[in-house]
């Protein structure tokens, strides 16, 4: 599916002076599906067919990301991030959901677990940022404050594609047109600027106490190859998390389920209908 | 030896602004509370120390309640006049979803509030280069200061490339450009541009619309509207022209301004028109983001 066109499906829920575009797909218990930085809600285009047939999907665009608000009103940290996700559920009359997340997608969802645990039943994290694997030296480079006034909006996407290039072990340029596609403007740039500005790792480091407690059942899905997080960090969570099992995706690399769809989708399904 | 010529910039857009110019983009979010810097801003700014005088001449009027009421108005007598005529129906044609929809009616939500205020601002500009001075208006609530600040749900001023790499936007450009006789794209269709299928389906009903004579009397009775209206701002709007005609290219700016001020009154009914899609008329006559008067601690 093209961008625009699944674009044409989103929805959208207004969140306090915010605003959240999600598709939602499929019937059945609810499955939220988190994407990461500098990507939307399409990332996880491609495992809609494996997983909408027993479950109720609903991916949200994070606020300041895709085509959700871009505005300059709100902070765009994991812990406030995790509030307006918490107030978007509330919105769609869901107390509780099982939650996929990439990226910083699985930072909120970590965060979810860690402080509101009631609203998480299963937790898959797939190359998920965690201690202080984050922000890549990139995403902190396009976080600076003069980032706007050194790139056009065409020349930080020219750098984005650039630097998200090793996260794929191959890769179709439709795709990364899609993913980067809500970043071409200049208010999407800035808006990623912010976004970027607002990754902070002692978020992730305040959980770390808290991760023995996180007692749901978690499935951990790496790329073996991932140059963003090593998978040392994969391991790492595995141990800290009771109720973790890690799977190691090899050959893969930061975009695991982009990279291995077939067999990332049947871990997934497999995961999420087991008791 | 070889001598290249500066070449100065036709438009300082918000990432390039240096200085006072950043800082005067910053007060005009502020006080026309507007989420983004409109072009027509960008193209006063390549010419500094008159941009600094302009803002600083119209500040005392653009945050006033006669201000506000005044583009309240000239937005009113839009919708009344493309309430009469033929409805784009684009929203129907375009089949978008619904955060499309949701993300397209705050965009014009935005312009439906921005246009009007720009317009009136043209105008009173276009007044004082020619040395005329507003009458005051008449009545207390008319000099009463409104709030300052983006209203918290406008939509940002989010746009495509003028020159878009996707087909659909790129024709249509070209097409607006050479239909309107435009030199650039203005930013209301380039938000537009952002949901191509829509912006095509209303350019395609709005391209003919424009040279119906109901059309063009509407926007020349809005020209007319907002030009009275300068005229009865409650401040002068006094510049040195003669100091800066020794610094600036004082020719190019009045003719600038004096293309802003015959395209503006287009924008604003064109977006009468297609917010008619969408909303009734007796609601678009209303300002989509009302100001309330600002907060003056202790009433000072």
């Amino acid at each position: 599916m093209h961008w625009r066109q699944y674009q044409a499906t989103q929805k959208v829920t207004e969140v306090g002076e915010t605003f959240i575009s999600y598709a939602e797909r499929g019937a059945g218990a609810p499955l939220v599906l988190l994407h990461g930085m500098p990507t939307w809600g399409f990332l996880w285009n491609g495992l809609i067919p494996a997983l909408e047939r027993h479950r109720r999907m609903l991916i949200p665009d994070l606020p300041g990301f895709g085509y959700s608000d871009k505005s300059d009103r709100f902070p765009r940290s994991l812990s406030r991030q995790a509030e307006m996700l918490d107030a978007w559920l509330q919105s769609l009359g869901i107390e509780r959901a099982d939650f996929i997340g990439h990226d910083i997608g699985g930072g909120v969802a970590l965060r979810l677990a860690a402080f509101d645990p009631a609203r998480v039943g299963r937790l898959a994290l797939l190359d998920t940022v965690c201690y202080d694997s984050w922000p890549t030296e990139f995403m902190a480079r396009f976080g600076h404050p003069g980032t706007d006034r050194r790139l056009s909006a065409a020349a930080a996407l020219k750098s984005l594609r650039a630097a998200l290039r090793p996260g794929f072990s191959t890769l179709e340029e439709g795709l990364i047109n899609g993913l980067l596609a809500p970043y071409t403007t200049e208010t999407g740039k800035l808006s990623l600027i912010r976004d970027a500005s607002g990754m902070d790792s002692s978020l992730t480091m305040e959980l770390v106490p808290a991760l023995p407690r996180i007692n749901i059942p978690t499935l951990i899905v790496w790329g073996e190859q991932d140059p963003f997080a090593s998978l040392r960090y994969g391991r790492r969570l595995a141990a800290d998390l009771p109720k973790a099992r890690l799977r190691v995706m090899s050959g893969a690399r930061h975009f695991v389920h982009i990279d291995k769809p077939e067999e990332v989708a049947l871990e997934l399904e497999n995961f999420l209908r087991s008791q | 030896m070889l001598l290249i010529a500066a070449r100065k910039p036709q438009s300082i857009p918000p990432q390039k602004a240096e200085a006072d110019v950043e800082q005067i983009f910053h007060e005009i979010r502020q006080i026309l509370r507007v989420s983004g810097i409109d072009p027509l801003f960008q193209r006063w700014a390549s010419y500094p120390r008159f941009f600094s005088a302009l803002w600083e001449a119209m500040t005392p009027n653009a945050q006033t309640r006669a201000f506000e009421e005044a583009a309240d108005r000239l937005r009113a007598e839009a919708v009344a006049a493309a309430s009469g005529m033929d409805r784009l129906s684009a929203l129907a044609k375009a089949g978008l979803g619904e955060s499309q929809a949701y993300q397209v009616q705050r965009v014009l939500m935005l312009y439906h509030y921005a246009n009007p205020k720009l317009l009136l601002f043209v105008s009173t500009v276009a007044q004082a280069l020619q040395g005329q001075e507003p009458r005051r208006a008449e009545g207390a609530s008319a000099a009463e200061l409104i709030e300052r600040g983006v209203p918290p749900r406008m939509f940002p001023m989010e746009m495509i490339e003028e020159r878009p790499s996707e087909d659909v936007p790129r024709k249509i450009f070209r097409d607006i450009k050479r239909s309107l006789g435009l030199s650039s794209i203005p930013c209301d269709y380039r938000s537009l541009g952002l949901w191509p299928g829509y912006l095509a389906a209303g350019w395609e009903r709005l391209k003919p619309a424009i040279k119906s004579q109901a059309y063009r009397k509407a926007v020349g009775d809005l020209a007319e509207l907002s030009s009275g209206l300068a005229r009865e701002l409650p401040y002068p709007v006094v510049m040195p022209i003669d100091d800066l005609g020794e610094r600036e290219d004082m020719g190019a700016v009045v003719e600038l301004t004096e293309y802003f001020e015959t395209v503006l009154p287009a924008l604003v009914l064109n977006i009468a028109l297609f917010s008619l899609d969408w909303q009734a008329a007796e609601i678009l006559k209303r300002s989509p983001f009302p100001a309330r008067p600002r907060h003056r601690p202790n009433g000072h």
